[in-house]
């Protein structure tokens, strides 16, 4: 299969902006084309990206970055097309503004995965992007579309001025979750506390969360339950204090 | 050619290109799925009269559907490729969108011509309706009383052909109703081809026209009536006192020869004298199925 692996020589020495690993054209970018992509190492500044990581491969629109990534920020930003497997732990802001393909984080990821760039106002606007581990906080804020997985549990804030699209997770969601929510769909499997401005509107058994679980374990690889496909979820209508036609789904054991 | 006795008569089907979409309905359980899958296929024998064709393909296990629940694929078929998302949003609005527990999805979604079917349903919400894109596909979540009903956005139309036939001539209507329930059980388990009249079984086989009317588009066939044998020209053999018809539609030719091969094979029991096709001289139909090429002889 084409595609380049990026390999972590060593432990990164500082918070490294690695955004530009994905920027234009990175699938049609070659090996020594990618290490000289420049990313930004706190305290250091622009270095080659070869410097940190060794690249082998050939081009293509699949990009595997192993190592511990957890210091490597914008992992996945502005990701159009593609797959890109970090197979160890994200940064902060992996899958920032996301527009399409697939971002696919086996371990943990930091704060505002798939959230909005800083002076943006719109987050994810397409594509999947897949956190086997737990997300930070302020995961997915902003989202116009697209889908937000979550394997473990979510930090507070999740969903914040979500305008549509869709963020589950298998784990729990963190409070505060879905603020200025108009039309998103946040779904817990393990559970959450509705804000204050979800009201609940019944307990059903969706069709589409079928679809979306199904779509989790055999495409995405995700531990789904079966209690979760076939069992009953309590739906909460929110954020009534904006146009509130988004939702709030919690699997409640029947 | 011979087939444990029962002649097999040197002609031809006639057959005609269509356009078809697939469904995959859904339920709760394989009754409520093939409830729906009966009303949606409801009066849709022929486009003569039905403006469509339709027929349940097979009933499909939970492993086989997008949401893991028991289903029935069902093939449609229009002659005009304007008149398919018509018929689909008519028919899906009317008797699956209804029907308890279901969900509606796209069996053809590899097919690049798509048709605008969930998205036009979609407006019975009234504006609470949402969508969601999974694996790719925009399904649209359309409340209802009972929850709410999902139906994917668009559904994928292909070239299909419509018309192959057989027709069993027996020497009795017992032996013929046998003879084309036999051929029937012989065809269900096969795919990509449906039998759209009513238990996959015709009485009434129809040639262009009418002797009487210039408005009537067919009018009987009064050459395959045994009871007209006397007062028309006939195509019976000495013998024949009923005949019933086999009317098969595929996703493309080779389904429906394989279809024809398995239940003329069937048919061709006791009783039962000769096995015919219907045709038009070949001028109206572009697919020819010739019985005994279908039923394995060389070609001439």
């Amino acid at each position: 299969m084409s595609g380049l692996t990026l390999r972590l020589r060593g432990a990164l020495p500082a918070r490294t902006d690695l955004g530009a690993l994905t920027a234009d054209g990175w699938h049609e970018a070659g090996a020594a084309a990618m290490a000289r992509r420049l990313v930004l190492v706190e305290g250091t500044g622009a270095v080659p990206a070869g410097d940190l990581f060794d690249v082998q491969g050939t081009p293509g629109t699949r990009l595997v970055v192993a190592g511990d990534c957890a210091l490597g920020d914008r992992l996945g930003a502005r990701l159009a097309l593609g797959e890109v497997v970090v197979e160890g732990d994200a940064g902060d802001d992996a899958g920032q503004a996301m527009a399409g393909g697939r971002l696919v984080v086996r371990g943990s990821a930091g704060a505002r995965a798939g959230a909005a760039a800083p002076g943006h106002k719109k987050g994810m606007t397409g594509g999947e992007l897949v956190i086997h581990g737990r997300a930070g906080t302020g995961l997915g804020a902003g989202m116009r579309r697209g889908l937000v997985a979550c394997g473990g549990d979510i930090g507070a804030g999740a969903g914040t001025n979500l305008i549509a699209g869709t963020i589950v997770t298998l784990g729990a969601l963190g409070e505060g979750a879905g603020r200025l929510n108009r039309r998103g769909s946040l779904v817990a499997a393990g559970g959450a506390t509705p804000f204050a401005g979800y009201r609940l509107a019944a307990t059903v058994q969706p069709i589409w969360l079928r679809l979306l679980f199904l779509h989790l374990a055999r495409a995405l690889g995700l531990p789904v339950r079966r209690e979760w496909i076939e069992g009953h979820w309590r739906r909460f209508s929110g954020d009534l204090t904006d146009l509130g036609k988004g939702e709030l789904l919690t699997w409640t054991p029947s | 050619m011979r087939i444990r006795g029962v002649l097999i008569e040197e002609t031809f089907a006639e057959a005609f290109t269509m356009r078809t979409a697939r469904l995959v309905v859904t339920a709760r359980s394989p009754r409520w799925a093939r409830e729906a899958a009966l009303k949606l296929t409801g009066f849709a024998t022929s486009v003569i009269g039905c403006k469509c064709e339709a027929g349940i393909e097979r009933e499909l296990d939970p492993a086989e559907t997008p949401d893991g629940r028991p289903g029935t694929s069902v093939l449609f078929m229009v002659m005009a490729r304007d008149d398919l998302p018509k018929r689909l949003v008519e028919r899906i609005g009317q008797t699956v969108l209804t029907c308890p527990t279901t969900a509606c999805y796209d069996g053809l979604p590899d097919a690049p011509d798509r048709l605008a079917v969930g998205s036009a349903l979609r407006h019975f919400g009234d504006g609470f309706q949402g969508s969601k894109v999974i694996g790719g596909r925009r399904y649209w979540r359309i409340p209802v009383m009972e929850g709410e009903f999902v139906v994917e956005e668009s559904f994928g139309m292909l070239k299909c052909v419509g018309g192959g036939n057989f027709l069993i001539l027996a020497e009795s209507a017992d032996a013929a109703l046998a003879a084309a329930e036999a051929a029937v059980d012989a065809i269900a388990p096969l795919p990509d081809v449906i039998l759209p009249f009513p238990g996959g079984v015709v009485r009434s086989g129809s040639k262009v026209g009418s002797r009487r009317s210039r408005t009537m588009i067919a009018s009987t066939n009064d050459a395959f009536c045994p009871t007209l044998r006397a007062l028309a020209p006939s195509q019976l053999p000495e013998g024949v006192n009923s005949v019933l018809e086999i009317v098969i539609n595929g996703t493309a030719a080779a389904p429906i020869a394989r279809a024809m091969r398995a239940g003329i094979d069937a048919a061709c029991r006791d009783g039962v004298v000769a096995i015919s096709a219907g045709n038009y001289g070949g001028k109206l139909g572009p697919h020819h199925f010739h019985l005994r090429q279908v039923m394995g002889e060389a070609p001439a």
